[in-house]
């Protein structure tokens, strides 16, 4: 044993390659992260000369005070954050609640209704026949149609299944002799004993929610109803200033431009990610597995 | 006589079950199977003021929406957009998991891997919003910091335009997307190689194997399925942008009028036609033309790996 933990040549340079390569990879991937921040807290008028890497030159929290005076902007982090919780939830409970249904043992017409799923899942009629669709029932333009046509999470249907499969079924039936009912039994009993897979879904369909922008700048064109991440997109797509000549006359004051507002707010839509990330690391893993295997 | 009725009465013994389902079902029929419906208007006229019945009862055109798009002036150029960012993406994205998830399960310290690890993750959980944002901060030639190093330092004598010209779009829609999501499927390695047997390594120690004959002879062939999995999910979902991200995202969001010519893709294009213009049924035949390619890759590269490895998806 003492002989073989030596450390060979091979070893401490395949050790030394490998602890570069990680390094450059850390760097690579939070820097630009690290940018953003460092930009938020620069006059914005001065970022724009260049030169400025590590460090804010000119120190200033006048971007955030821009930020949360924006009427526009803060708005639009409601309806962020507004979607993101309605949107959840509905898409949580929904497509827990028909794979409680699907995962029933001896469910009749069960083959019937897999091939549906399946079907749906690997089919599609295109953007444009959806576009139609949503529009004919009168989801264009509202705030339905954030949170409904998400609703049911194909993905995440066949993953809760297979999770409630695996519940003893007793846990259900002594509730059941007690005379309570199916939704009763859903709500009291199998959601709270499937709290690993309700986190896994709230952590893959709220990012999906909380990232979404293709929804709000082409569903749209209610000015109320725009989300942070679109607000995001409006600035990359135009050079002009968010709002206006009020907001010109704010860069005269406060030193703040379109693009350091713009690294403020997009600082604002990573702080909530980095805020759960802690809790619910341990269920990427778990979650990205689960859906490979059924890849 | 006597199972009809049996099953009647089981049936209604499980109705709670069946209205849960039934609620999802209808959901289906809605948001699904209707746009599949949908894909008759490629082959009609359809104008969007009919509604959902317009989609059965508007006149046939027959392929002459086809036609148009072949026709159109700007096909070639969607088409060569379409496969080249696609195929560049698998290309160049494919090996960096791999490689990645070999060396991760060289570090012997726990703490500086899973560290590594949940760095990596996380930019897919970023928009691509925020990372188009953080490319422009990055390129952009006013005060761009990729510009503004290298021009410092002498090695550029003029700035790129990143951004904004044609020639550097592929280059830039690739390595955004490597950074964004190849950290993340390096979990589907890692969990792979989880699975190897620790006594094959410690066989091959004893029998003298260094470390870098242990990758090549251990690791690799025990990443072999895994990675035909993966690559077969990657051409199968080719024309989307594979695993690292969303062509159409990335075309929406980093194509602007400047660098038109390659950013273009044909989703985008449908998009634009479809939704800017109105041009309902144009549009419609150019996304079923993309569906078609889409499920002939994934059927082919199916097939091609079952018949070379023997592991398939189906």
């Amino acid at each position: 044993m003492t002989l073989r933990r030596k450390k060979s040549l091979e070893d401490w340079s395949l050790d030394t390659f490998i602890l570069l390569a990680l390094l450059v990879i850390v760097l690579i991937t939070l820097y630009p992260f690290y940018y953003i921040l460092v930009i938020t807290f620069n006059a914005g008028t001065d970022t724009t000369n260049g030169g400025m890497y590590f460090w804010p030159r000119d120190f200033t929290l006048a971007n955030y005070s821009y930020f949360l005076n924006d009427s526009k902007w803060i708005k639009a982090l409601g309806m962020s954050l507004l979607r993101t919780l309605v949107g959840t939830a509905l898409g949580v409970l929904f497509t827990s609640l028909v794979a409680y249904g699907l995962a029933k043992k001896d469910l009749i017409f069960r083959n019937a209704y897999f091939l549906i799923i399946l079907f749906a899942m690997n089919f599609s009629g295109g953007l444009i026949a959806y576009y139609v669709v949503l529009r004919s029932i009168g989801l264009i333009n509202t705030f339905g149609v954030y949170v409904i046509p998400g609703m049911l999470n194909l993905f995440f249907l066949l993953i809760a299944i297979s999770f409630f499969r695996d519940i003893p079924e007793e846990l259900g039936e002594s509730a059941r002799i007690d005379g309570a009912s199916e939704v009763r039994i859903f709500s009291r009993i199998m959601l709270p004993v499937s709290m690993p897979l309700l986190a896994t879904m709230c952590l893959f369909i709220g990012s999906g929610h909380w990232n979404a922008w293709l929804d709000s700048a082409y569903f749209v064109q209610n000015e109320s109803l725009r989300t942070l991440t679109y607000r995001m997109m409006q600035v990359i797509n135009q050079t002009s200033m968010p709002s206006g000549d009020a907001a010109a006359s704010a860069v005269a004051r406060t030193h703040v431009t379109p693009f350091s507002i713009q690294a403020t707010a997009m600082v604002v839509s990573i702080v909530p990610i980095l805020g759960v990330y802690p809790f619910l690391q341990k269920h990427f893993v778990s979650g990205m597995m689960l859906g490979s295997v059924k890849g | 006589m006597i199972r009809t009725k049996f099953s009647g009465i089981a049936f209604k013994k499980q109705l709670p079950f069946h209205v849960f389902v039934g609620l999802g079902i209808l959901y289906l029929m809605v948001f699904s199977y209707i746009p599949m419906f949908g894909i008759l208007i490629a082959f009609k006229n359809y104008r969007i003021s009919s509604g959902i019945e317009g989609i059965f009862t508007s006149a046939w055109s027959g392929l002459s929406h086809f036609k148009e798009l072949v026709d159109d002036y700007n096909f070639p150029s969607l088409v060569r957009n379409t496969l080249a960012l696609s195929l560049l993406k698998v290309a160049f994205s494919y090996p960096v998991p791999i490689l990645f998830a070999i060396m991760l399960s060289e570090v012997r310290h726990t703490a500086l891997k899973r560290f590594v690890q949940t760095v990596s993750y996380l930019p897919h959980f970023v928009s691509w919003v925020v990372v188009t944002g953080i490319a422009y901060a990055f390129f952009s030639t006013g005060y761009g910091i990729f510009n503004d190093s290298l021009l410092s330092l002498g090695i550029l004598k003029k700035p790129i335009e990143v951004l904004t010209d044609p020639g550097s779009f592929y280059g830039l829609a690739v390595s955004t997307a490597i950074w964004k999501e190849a950290g993340w499927w390096t979990i589907i390695f890692l969990a792979a190689l989880a699975g190897i047997d620790p006594a094959l390594y410690e066989a091959a120690e004893i029998d003298g194997a260094g470390r870098l004959r242990r990758i090549l002879y251990i690791t690799l062939p025990g990443l072999k399925s895994a990675c035909i999995v993966v690559l077969i999910l990657s051409i199968g979902s080719m024309l989307g942008g594979g695993l690292v991200g969303s062509n159409f995202e990335q075309s929406m969001l980093l194509g602007n009028p400047l660098n038109n010519d390659r950013s273009q893709i044909i989703q985008t294009y449908a998009f634009n036609v479809g939704l800017a213009q109105g041009r309902f049924s144009f549009a419609t035949a150019i996304d079923l033309i993309q569906s078609v390619i889409s499920l002939v890759l994934i059927f082919s590269s199916n097939f091609i790996a079952k018949r070379i490895s023997g592991t398939g998806l189906y």
